[in-house]
Parts: C-alpha cells; structure tokens; sequence
C-alpha cells in the first residue's frame, strides 16, 4: 500500500514536471502572434487586484486584435497574446516568474501588482542597459499596480504606468485650500507596516499639506491587521483636526472610519489613499466613508473610460485605478512595439526586447483614459487624475481639474 | 488615568476573543496532547459559513448570522479532526502539526477564492449603541459580545463538569489508556471533542465578526499567535487559564499601544511571554501532568 | 534555462532553511525560530557587502557566526521549555525578531544615495551578485556549494555518534540522559548549528532576492523552515532536499498550469501527504527499501 503510494505520488510528480515544461514551451503559432505576459497577485487579500488586472489585459488585447492586431517589422500583422503568472505576492516567486517568462518567447511584461514584489524583481533586472559587467535580467518591465514612490529609477529596463501621489495630492491639498478657506489644520492616520500606505503618508500627504498651508498636528498609527482602533480615534478627537487623512487599505480604513462614527469624531474634511478609491471601501463602509475625497487616475468620465470599464467587465474584471492601467499599457505597448519594428520571430526575441525597451524608454507622453501622460526619465508616469468622493455607495466625481 | 482605564476597558473586552481562541487551542491540545495550528483559521472560517444565509435570506436578522456560524464551526472542525487527526496515527506529532498547517492554508485559500479577498462585512448587534460616562466609554456591540463569550464559557465548564461527555473528555485527558479500559471509545470523544472547540470556534469567529465589523482573510494569522499565546499564559491544557490569560493579553496589549505605540507593541506583547515562559512555564493556572 | 536555474537557487536556499530546522528536530525541539536566525544572517550579510564593501564569502560568514550566536543564546532559556510550549515561545521569539528588524533603521549615505536598511520599507539594493556580473548559473553554483556542504556536514553527524546522541535526545530525553548524556550540550548545540545554517542560508537570500524587508521573515518561512524536514522525514537530509523540490517545484511551480487551484491544492496535497505517509516522504523503511533496491540482494540479511 505504501509502495504503490509511493509510486503513485512519483508518477504524479513526474506529470507535473513535464506540464511544467510543456506550458513553459510556448505556444505553437498559428496566426503570426506577439506575447505579452502579465504577472500579478491573485492570492491572498489582494487576489481581486490580480484577477482585475487580467481581465484588463485581455480584454484589452482583445480589442486590439479584434481590429487587426499590431504591425511588425516586416510589414505584417500579428495578434497578441497574453498569458497571466500569480506571483502570490510573495518575492521569491515573483523572481522565479519573471525568469520564467524571460525563458517563453514572451517580449514584455506587465506587472507586478504588489510592491514589496516589484522592488526585489527590478533590483535583478540589468541596472544600467549596456552594462556589460552587469548580469542582470535583461527583460522590460512595465508596471500597472505596484505603487510605492521611486520604483522605476532602480533599472533602465523597469518602466511604471502608476499614479504620482506628489502630484496628486499636491494639487488636492491647493485645491482644498482654495475652495474651503476656513480648514486650517490637519491630522493623520498611517498603515505603518505597509511600504505604500507608510510612505505616502510622510513623504507624500505630511509634506504636500505642509506646503500648501495646513498645520499637521501629527499622526496616529495603526498596522495593516488590526482591529481595534479606540486609541487612535480618541488621538484623532483629542486633535481635534479640521481635515482628516488616512493613508490606509480598505480593510483598516473602514475599521477607523466605523470606529470615528461611534466616537463622534466628525472632521470637515476627510482624505483618503488612492488605493482606497475601489469599490472595497464602498462595500465595507459606504455610509461612513461618505464624502470621502481621494485623488485618483481613472473614473468613468468620459467615452474611453467607459469602454474600457465595459469592455473589462466582459471578461469578469472591474475597472479601477489599478485595472485600467494595465488596460492603458497594453495600447501604449502597442504603439511602443510598432514604432520599435520588431520582428516578431522567437529567434529574435533578446533583440525584440531591446528594441521594445529602448522605445518604451524615449517616449515622453502616452495617452490614457483620462488624458495625456507624461513619462519622467526615471520611466515613471504623471498621469492625469480627478478627485472623486463617495457618494450614496458611488465614487463620484467632485473636481475635474483636466 | 482616564485614558489608561480606558485602553484598559477596550483591550478587555476584545480580549474576551481572544480567550474563546485561547480555549479552542487549549482544550484540544489537553485532550489531545496535539497543537491545532488551524483553529483559528477554521474559526473565522465558520464565521463566514455564517455570511451563507445572507445569500439566501437577505434580510436575515444578526443572530441568526451566528447561529449559523456556530453550526459552520463545529463542522469545519469535524473535518479538521477527519483530514488531521482521525488517520495519523496518535504517535505522530509531528505530522498531526504539518496537516494542521496544511488546513490553515487550505481554509485561507478557500476563503480568498470565495470572496476574493475582499473583505465581508459582517452584522452586529448594538454597533450604535456606546455608553458613556463622562470622558469614559464603552462600545454596547462589545459588551454583547464579552456577554456571549462567557455565556459560551460557562456552557463548555458545564459540559465538560456536568456532563458525561465532559467526563470522558477529561478522562481521556488524563488518562487515555485507562480510559479506554473503562469503555470510553477514544476515537468518539476526540471527534467531539474538535466538534464542541469547533462549534465554540464558530461563535468566536462570529463575535470577532461583529466587533471588527467585517471579515477578512486578514484577521487569522494575528489570532492564531495571539491565541497561541493566550493558550501558554493560561497554562496548556487550562480552560479558565486561558479565560483570564485572554482578557490579561487583550489588556495589556491595549496599554502597551497606549504608552509605546503601536509598532512596538506587539514586541511588548512576546516580552510578556517571554516573561511568563521565565517564571512561570506552566501558565497561570499550571495543570498537573499525568502519568503518562 | 535561466528560470530552471533561479527554481534552483530557490530550492538550495530553502533547503538550507530546511536544514537548519531538521538538526534541531532531530533533538526534538520544535522550533519556529529558525525563520529568525535566517532574518539575522539576510540582514547581516547584505548590511556587510552593500554598506561596509564586504566580498559575499566573508560577509555569509559573518551571518553565519552571529546566527548561530543569536541561537545559541537562545538555545539555553529554550531548555526551560518543554514540547509544545517551546513551538510557541520560537513562535514569539520569531515575531520578535521580525518586529525588530521592522523597527530598525541603519542608513549610510554611499555616492549621494542613501543604502541601508530603513525600517519598515525593507533594506534594498543588496546586489552584489549582479553587479559582479555573476550569471544566474554561477548563483545557482554558489548557492549548491553551501548546500553540499550543509548536507554532508549533517550526513556526517547522522553517520556518527553525534548523530546518534542527537536523536537519542529526540527519542527520549530520560533515557538519554540515564546513558550520561549532557541534555544542554546537545540541545543547544543542535541550536547554534541550526542557527548557523539558517544564518547562510539568509544571507544568501538577501542577496539573490536584492530587497529584504521585515516581512519577508514572518510566520509562514518559519512555518516552511519546519514543514520541509517534516514533509520530507526526519530519518536523513535527503527527505529535506526532497520536500522542497516538492513543495518549491512540484506545488509551487510544477502546478501552474492548474491556474487558480493550484493555491487550493497547496494545502490540501500538504495533508493529504502528512496521512499518506506520517513519517516523512523519505522515512526509515523508505530508505532501507531504496538501499535494498540499489545495492541488490548482497545487502546483508
């Protein structure tokens, strides 16, 4: 009985090897087709991000080649194919992906969908291109989701399609000023231990009200899993602030803005984290989370918008900040790889990548859902971005500065 | 003062969830003589089974939420004792520990497959409802759930003081070899004994559902350390050990977030331990080995 | 072939952690601190060759000296607690740890950049490896070297009568100690090697991974770092080595192709394993049946 165990589990395991290596042999080209992969989390809390990410891809890619497909070198047109890797979150195998998609004939990537993923993943990609003593990855990058300030400069060939939380709340704040004149004062709620919601607090939010004429009075803090937040509202009553501004998930955020609700705690302005402009805040705690005021770089405003939240929504996706930009890349990569002329052969593919990395890496505007957007030398993105409250369980939109 | 009495107030009414974690791993390993990793995964677990009958009665009033995440509970810990510890031959620790880790990930995953990892929220009762007295105040949807906690408390001493369950229980606790030559079926009391921590798991799952006000996948890796150290405070295997260790950890968890924030906090919490583990290893309320 | 190689890397270092958890084990102490001592060895050795220049050869030494310092201080109070208290005591020394290192900042400005650990966003740029041009295949090389060497060290202590003592402990203390066995030598012995072991295979994480943060240290390393000499069995390193190829390969790569069930099946095949076979993959009666089949009949009776 043992025995067969024993064997049976041999069996088993040799199967898996050998799917394994079937599924990272690449397809067999039927139509001329380019591969663009994307890698992201679909496990773990942040499981929709990843699943919302992929459904953006194809049905972006869907579209593309519903009308023909992208050009190549040669003339000809090729359709693109795009195949999703869950790296769990976890770094380690974020690695292990992007070296497996570096060994398909895949020519770009997009992702990752967490931070603490992206960071280790650029720090192995080749750092400066031409760098002949350096072994790095030589494989392009361009990210959707991972947002945490300062990723891109770590390799020439990471590129970053994300919100720039300066910018953003840089102008919500001299907005803010402006329009309510009496909101003097303001007051902080920080996620510690998460990179992105801990960075935009003090290096983002702290400094842009700063500069634009609020008066901080500090800080509460609370972890990623907690709670329990009396302690922290009753800092935030004892402050007394006139603006309120959680750079929080939605998980905690609802958790703080359930526990204000119980403790009176009413502020005339309340702020959020970009990442909370989904509709997990609205599911969690639309009624408390009412007026809500959070910057961000998507919302269904105009024709494209809309077509691309529809379009998403076929392939079981939702649209968000997050979602569409993976949406807008692939157009972007699209133009990137006909203007870059790639071949398109698996024999070509190191100089493809190249090729398509020296383009992404001259562009210097793109255009997305909401407007143009400005790429830096660093490879990040200034995108065009609206301020949305919610309203009756909807992010509405409360200024359109564009 | 005010503000000391008040985190003390919070951290111990939370604590009461803790305490009911605590007893689940408790009572298992002082029957069992075997740590159940997944308990509190399967607890929260039975929580959402809870959520089920919102999908087909969407009006369902809260108490019928934890009702049913009662019953989920006490089901889902069934099926950790089926897959965990029904097989394994008793002298494998060891490998009753690894299978107990394997259906904590597998309870999360299922978790995070079925809701996407999105957050659920969750029905209380008196969420509005916060009393006060002056400066000090305390949360009513607390209070209910501190009351249900002991409530379920005092319903497991009494099963296991005043029932002949409880006495086979204890007695395969003590003794299993005795035990079984007096007639006890040992693999019959073990099921139960995982369907009754399960079934109190459920409602523990359920209470911190309501205080939380949502449920997330979140919420069971800090429960599991923490009602891992709720269960060494209160002494292995002692259920008003882990009672009082509960509401002690919730406590002084809250004060030390009071006076050193929140980042060292947790690291306060282990020096507690630590502290317990030094001069006193055998938790508050030490139980006398048997002879086995 | 660069992604076999990088599986590789992965499967070597977690071997290592594997390991450094096995020779604990095998005095039965159950420990969850070995994701810790890893934590020690990553931060040391990246702190050694990203802010002080270090080559990576003396600065893995390095980690690998203060992890097993840190855990033979720890080994000691660990001798107070017995069995299942001492799971959660390494528990809460792991998380402490952890919370620590979340806590710790130590930044040195190196050509107008700040390097360094910062806290909680994690200590970044640890490349050695690339920026000496090292291929993923001469990583892979390195990485195997140490653990080659890890596993015949252990296979030589399995082999002789240190081996013997460690198990002897395991099996039962009383007995061990009734033959005139030092309980603290052994047991704390067996610590300060787990630990150095860890503290390598840390500080080789550190830097083929090339960012380190707080978390990347938490329950569930500590978790894998006892779950492989488990899985794999405790009866000889090889089970270690066979556990993570089948945890590392098998359901984390291997299974791809399912798509989203293979995270359901993770841990349903981790128990469905842990019933098919309690002692291990590789247990006592599997390795006299491979040692039958491989040197024939002239095995002796």
């Amino acid at each position: 009985m043992k025995k067969l165990a024993v064997t049976l589990t041999a069996a088993v395991a040799t199967a898996f090897a050998a799917g394994t290596m079937l599924a990272s042999g690449g397809a067999l080209a039927q139509d001329k087709t380019i591969k663009i992969a994307g890698f992201g989390a679909k496990s773990g809390v942040v499981r929709s991000f990843g699943v919302n990410s992929e459904a953006a891809l194809l049905a972006a890619a869907d579209v593309i080649n519903k009308k023909g497909g992208v050009k190549l070198a040669d003339g000809s047109k090729a359709k693109i194919a795009v195949e999703f890797y869950d790296d769990r979150c976890n770094a380690e195998e974020g690695i292990s992906v992007i070296r497996r998609i570096a060994g398909t004939d895949a020519v770009v990537a997009i992702g990752p969908t967490c931070s603490n993923v992206a960071e280790p993943l650029f720090g192995i990609l080749q750092k400066k291109v031409g760098d002949a003593s350096d072994s790095g990855l030589q494989f392009p990058v361009f990210t959707d989701v991972a947002i945490k300030v300062g990723l891109a400069k770590i390799s020439d060939w990471a590129f970053r399609n994300v919100p720039n939380e300066m910018t953003m709340y840089n102008s919500l704040f001299y907005w803010l000023k402006t329009t309510h004149p009496q909101v003097k004062s303001i007051y902080g709620g920080v996620e510690e231990d998460f990179a992105h919601s801990r960075a935009t607090w003090y290096v983002v939010m702290k400094t842009r009200a700063e500069a634009s004429g609020f008066a901080v009075q500090g800080e509460s803090k609370w972890l990623l899993n907690d709670t329990n937040f009396a302690t922290q509202v009753r800092e935030m009553k004892k402050a007394n602030a006139d603006v309120i501004a959680i750079s929080a998930h939605p998980f905690t955020t609802c958790g703080v803005l359930k526990e204000m609700q119980r403790q009176g705690v009413k502020p005339k302005v309340l702020v959020g984290l970009t990442s909370s402009s989904s509709l997990e805040t609205l599911q969690g705690c639309a009624k408390q989370a009412e007026g809500m005021i959070i910057p961000t770089s998507f919302a269904p405003v105009n024709k494209e918008a809309k077509y691309a939240a529809e379009t998403t929504a076929k392939f079981k996706g939702a649209a968000d900040l997050h979602s569409m930009a993976a949406w807008e890349n692939v157009f972007i990569l699209k133009n990137v790889i006909e203007d870059a002329k790639i071949s398109g052969k698996p024999a070509d593919v190191q100089a493809d990548r190249r090729k398509i990395r020296d383009a992404l890496a001259k562009v210097k505007a793109t255009e997305g859902l909401l407007g143009t957007t400005k790429r830096d030398e660093e490879g990040e993105a200034d995108k065009p971005y609206l301020f949305v409250h919610a309203r009756k369980g909807e992010w509405k939109v409360l200024h359109n500065p564009l | 003062m005010l503000d000391f009495l008040q985190a003390v107030s919070d951290g111990v009414l939370f604590g009461a969830t803790y305490a009911l974690i605590g007893i689940g791993f408790t009572l298992v390993f002082g029957v069992m003589h075997k740590l159940n990793l997944s308990y509190a995964a399967a607890s929260i677990g039975g929580a959402y089974c809870g959520l089920l009958i919102l999908q087909a009665f969407a009006g369902a009033p809260p108490w019928a939420v934890f009702l049913l995440a009662f019953v989920g509970g006490g089901v889902i810990g069934w099926l950790v004792y089926l897959t965990c510890f029904h097989f394994i031959p008793l002298a494998n620790p060891l490998s009753t520990l690894m299978s107990t880790v394997g259906m904590l990930l597998l309870i999360d995953e299922i978790i995070v497959h079925t809701t996407a990892g999105m957050p659920q929220n969750y029905p209380a009762m008196f969420d509005d409802v916060m009393l006060r007295y002056g400066e000090f105040s305390m949360r009513g949807d607390l209070l209910l759930v501190f009351g249900v906690s002991v409530l379920g408390m005092i319903a497991l001493l009494l099963l296991l003081y005043r029932t002949r369950l409880g006495l086979a229980t204890r007695a395969v606790s003590q003794q299993p070899v005795a035990a079984q030559l007096c007639g006890i079926r040992l693999m019959r009391v073990n099921a139960l004994t995982f369907i009754v921590t399960g079934l109190l798991g459920g409602l523990a799952g359920a209470m911190i559902g309501a205080s939380v006000g949502a449920l997330s996948p979140l919420l069971t890796t800090p429960l599991t350390v923490k009602g891992l150290i709720v269960t060494v405070v209160g002494g292995l295997g002692s259920i008003p050990g882990a009672i009082v260790a509960g509401l002690l950890v919730g406590g002084f968890e809250n004060v030390f977030q009071l006076y050193r924030g929140v980042t060292e906090r947790d690291l306060y919490v282990m020096l507690l331990l630590f502290v317990f583990l030094v001069f006193r290893p055998g938790g508050l309320f030490a139980v006398k080995g048997g002879r086995d | 072939m660069d992604f076999y190689f990088g599986l590789a890397q992965i499967i070597g270092v977690h071997t290592l952690l594997g390991l450094s958890a096995y020779i604990v084990l095998l005095t039965g102490q159950v420990t969850l601190a070995q994701a810790a001592f890893f934590a020690i060895g990553a931060y040391a050795a990246g702190m050694l060759t990203v802010l002080a220049g270090w080559h990576i050869v003396p600065a893995l030494g390095a980690g690998m000296v203060i992890g097993s310092a840190t855990a033979c201080a720890v080994g000691f109070p660990a001798l107070r607690v017995k069995g299942l208290m001492l799971v959660i005591a390494t528990l809460a020394f792991g998380e402490g740890v952890r919370l620590f290192f979340f806590n710790f900042d130590y930044q040195v400005a190196k050509g107008g950049v700040q390097l360094g650990p910062l806290g909680g966003e994690g200590f970044r740029q640890i490349r050695f490896f690339p920026e000496n041009g090292w291929s993923t295949l001469e990583v892979m090389l390195f990485i195997w070297l140490f653990v080659v060497l890890a596993m015949l060290v252990l296979w030589w202590f399995d082999r002789s009568r240190y081996g013997a003592v460690l198990r002897a402990v395991g099996e039962d203390e009383l007995a061990a100690q009734s033959v005139g066995i030092n309980l603290t030598a052994v047991k704390v012995s067996a610590m300060t090697v787990g630990g150095a072991i860890a503290g390598l295979g840390g500080g080789l994480y550190a830097h083929y991974t090339t960012h380190i943060e707080h978390a990347s240290f938490n329950i569930l390393v500590a978790t894998f770092a006892i779950a492989y000499p488990i899985v794999g069995g405790l009866a000889s390193v090889v089970g270690t080595l066979l556990a993570v190829i089948f945890v590392q390969g098998v359901l984390i790569e291997g299974l791809r192709f399912l798509g989203d069930w293979r995270n359901l099946l993770f841990g349903a095949l981790i128990v469905l394993a842990m019933n098919v076979r309690p002692r291990g993959l590789l247990d006592a009666q599997a390795i006299a049946w491979a040692k039958r089949l491989f040197t024939g009949r002239s095995g002796h009776a």
